[in-house]
C-alpha cells in the first residue's frame, strides 16, 4: 500500500511536469538565450517576475565593484516583464548594487541600477526565414548618453537577432544569430556578432539546453518552466562561473501553451 | 450670516450647479437597477520608495476597509479608511485616514454621461467633483473632470481648509476592441497646482490591466512609469442585501522618477481604477465595459421564488 502510494504521487509529479514547456528567460525577463537575445518571442500575454544571480564573472567592469579596493562583487537583478502582444515584450529590471560595506564587511549602503527593456519582432518565424527581432536594454536613459558621462548605463545595448527553428523526431534545434552593440566602452568585449545553439529534447520538452558565445566567453545553460508557472535557468561561464536565476510566470489570457 | 462667508459662498455656488445637473438628468436614462444592497469590503494598499542608500525600499502597508450602499438608481454612499499596519514613510503617515465619505450620481443625457460627487474624497480631500464621459464612437471618447476642493485632516487632530482650488482633466481616449487596447491622453490642472499633460496605453487582459505612461508638468518636469490594475477574486459572487467581499481590485502606479506630487488627483470612488474607469458597466457600455465582465454575479433569490 505504502508503495503504491508512492508510485502514485511519483505518477502525478511526472504528469505535472509533462504537459508544460520552458521556453526562455534571460536575466532581464526577456526572452532570448542566457545572455544573448534570440529572435524568439513569449507568448501574448505572458507576464514574468523574478530574480537573477549575476555572477561577477559577467557583470560589467565599472558600477559593479567595491568602494575603495576595486574589487568586483556578485550581484543580483529582480525584475518584472510582460508581452502584451505578440510582438513586443517589454521589462523593467533593477540590479542591486552595493556602495559601501563596514569594517565587518556589512553592507551599509545599497543603491540600484534601473533600467527598462523593450524588444519588438518585425518578422514572424516562417518555414523557411528565421524570426527576426531588434531590441535593446536600458533604451529610455540611452537617449542622455552624448555629453552625460555620468549617466550609467551599465547594461544599455542594442541588437538585432534571428532565430530559426529545426525538428526532427520531435526533438527541436534552433540557432541564433545576432548583432550587438553597447553603448559603454567598458562593455566592448560582448559587441558585434554573437550567437547559440538550443536543443529541446523530445522525451522532456520543458526543458532546453543552451550553448552560446556571448563575444568573450562560452556559456553553457539549462531551464525549464515547472508546473506552468515556475521557470529556472542555470548556466555556467566557461564551465567554471554559475549564473542563474528564478522567476513566476503568468498568461494573462489565461491561456495554456505547449511551447 | 454666511452668505459672507467665501467658503460657504463658493461652496453654495458650486451646489447649486451640481444640483441642476442631478435634476437634468431624465429619470429613466437607461434600465438601471433599482435594488439596494450595501458592500462592505477590505483590501491593501500597499506604496514603497527607493529614495534612500541604507535601505533596500521604505514600505507604507495599510488596510483599507469600506463601504458601498448602492441606494439604485445609480445613486451610492460609499465610505472607506486607511489603517498603516506598516509605516516606513514618516510621522505624517502613521494615523488612519479618511480615504472617501461621499455621496455620487451617475447618469446620461443622451451619449454624455456624468458623475457627480460630493463630500470626502482621498488625497484628504473634499469638496465636489463632476465627470463627463462622451463616446463619439465604439472606438474614439472624450473625457473630463473638474472639481472643486479643500482639504480636511481628521487624525491625529481636526483640521479643514476651506475650498480653494479648482482642478480639472480633459482629454480623449481611443479603444482598439480587437486587441483590448487602450490609448489615453490627457491634459490638466492637478492638486498640487502643477499643470501638464499625460499619454498612457493600456493592455486590457482577462482580469487584469498593465500600462505604461509618460507625463510632464510644469512644476515636476518629465516622468514615466507604469501602472498594474489586477481584479481580486472571486469572480463568482452571489449578491445579497449585504455583501462581505475583498476589495474589488489591487492597483499599483510605479513612477520612475519618484515624482510622489506629480499628476496626483483625488480619487472619489473608494475602487476607482484605471480598468473600469469612472462609470458602472450597466450605464457605460464602452471601452474595457465591452470585454466579458470580471465579476459574474448572481442574485440570490428566496426558495420560492423563480430566479
Amino acid at each position: 500500500m505504502k508503495h503504491l502510494n508512492i508510485n502514485i504521487i511519483a505518477a502525478l509529479m511526472l504528469l505535472w511536469l509533462l504537459p508544460q514547456t520552458g521556453k526562455a528567460q534571460q536575466y532581464t525577463g526577456i526572452s532570448g538565450l542566457v545572455h544573448v537575445p534570440s529572435g524568439e518571442m513569449n507568448h501574448e500575454g505572458d507576464a514574468f517576475i523574478g530574480a537573477h544571480f549575476l555572477n561577477k564573472a559577467m557583470t560589467p567592469d565599472t558600477g559593479f565593484i567595491y568602494y575603495g579596493d576595486g574589487e568586483k562583487y556578485h550581484t543580483f537583478d529582480y525584475f518584472v516583464s510582460l508581452t502584451p502582444f505578440s510582438w513586443l515584450e517589454l521589462s523593467y529590471v533593477c540590479t542591486e548594487r552595493i556602495y559601501r560595506k563596514d569594517a565587518q564587511g556589512h553592507v551599509i549602503n545599497w543603491s540600484k541600477d534601473r533600467y527598462a527593456s523593450v524588444k519588438i519582432r518585425p518578422l514572424k518565424e516562417g518555414k523557411y526565414h528565421p524570426a527576426i527581432t531588434i531590441g535593446g536594454n536600458d533604451v529610455l536613459t540611452a537617449g542622455y548618453l552624448p555629453g552625460h558621462s555620468e549617466v550609467q548605463l551599465y547594461f544599455c545595448n542594442f541588437y538585432a537577432a534571428a532565430t530559426k527553428h529545426f525538428t526532427f523526431g520531435g526533438n527541436e534545434l534552433g540557432l541564433t544569430l545576432c548583432y550587438r552593440y553597447y553603448l559603454r566602452g567598458y562593455n566592448a568585449k560582448w559587441n558585434g556578432i554573437v550567437g547559440g545553439i538550443t536543443f529541446r529534447p523530445a522525451f522532456f520538452p520543458q526543458a532546453r539546453l543552451i550553448a552560446e558565445y556571448t563575444g568573450n566567453e562560452f556559456i553553457t545553460g539549462l531551464d525549464m518552466l515547472l508546473w506552468q508557472h515556475l521557470r529556472l535557468q542555470a548556466s555556467l561561464k566557461d564551465f567554471k562561473h554559475f549564473y542563474g536565476g528564478i522567476c513566476l510566470q503568468f498568461n494573462l489570457l489565461g491561456k495554456k501553451y505547449k511551447y | 450670516m454666511f452668505h459672507r462667508n467665501p467658503f460657504f459662498r463658493h461652496f453654495a455656488i458650486v451646489a447649486v450647479l451640481l444640483a441642476v445637473s442631478l435634476c437634468a438628468s431624465p429619470p429613466k436614462a437607461k434600465a438601471q437597477t433599482t435594488k439596494q444592497s450595501v458592500d462592505i469590503f477590505m483590501g491593501l494598499d500597499l506604496n514603497f520608495k527607493d529614495i534612500h542608500f541604507e535601505t533596500q525600499y521604505d514600505f507604507l502597508i495599510r488596510l483599507t476597509p469600506g463601504f458601498k450602499w448602492n441606494m439604485g438608481n445609480h445613486w451610492q454612499l460609499s465610505g472607506q479608511v486607511m489603517f498603516p499596519i506598516l509605516n516606513q514613510y514618516g510621522y505624517e503617515y502613521s494615523f488612519f485616514q479618511v480615504n472617501a465619505l461621499n455621496i455620487s450620481k451617475e447618469f446620461n443625457i443622451k451619449s454624455l454621461y456624468l458623475k457627480a460627487t460630493a463630500g470626502a474624497f482621498s488625497h484628504n480631500r473634499y469638496g465636489l467633483d463632476l465627470k463627463a464621459f462622451l463616446p463619439l464612437c465604439e472606438w474614439f471618447a472624450f473625457e473630463g473632470q473638474a472639481g472643486y476642493v479643500g482639504s480636511v485632516y481628521v487624525s491625529p487632530y481636526w483640521e479643514i481648509v476651506a475650498p480653494n482650488r479648482f482642478v480639472g482633466r480633459l482629454g480623449g481616449d481611443i479603444y482598439l476592441s480587437r486587441w483590448n487596447t487602450q490609448l489615453r491622453g490627457v491634459v490638466g490642472k492637478y492638486l498640487y497646482r502643477d499643470i501638464g499633460f499625460e499619454g498612457e496605453a493600456l493592455r486590457h487582459f482577462n482580469h487584469t490591466t498593465v500600462s505604461v505612461y509618460g507625463r510632464w508638468s510644469n512644476k515636476f518636469g518629465l516622468d514615466a512609469g507604469f501602472r498594474v490594475v489586477i481584479m481580486l477574486p472571486p469572480y463568482h459572487r452571489k449578491q445579497r442585501v449585504v455583501n462581505f467581499r475583498p476589495a474589488s481590485n489591487w492597483r499599483m502606479s510605479y513612477s520612475m522618477m519618484v515624482r510622489e506630487y506629480s499628476h496626483q488627483m483625488y480619487r472619489t470612488d473608494p475602487e476607482e481604477n484605471e480598468r473600469d474607469g469612472w462609470f458602472s458597466r450597466d450605464l457605460l457600455l464602452w471601452g474595457s465595459h465591452t470585454m466579458e465582465p470580471d465579476f459574474i454575479i448572481k442574485e440570490k433569490t428566496k426558495k420560492n421564488e423563480t430566479p
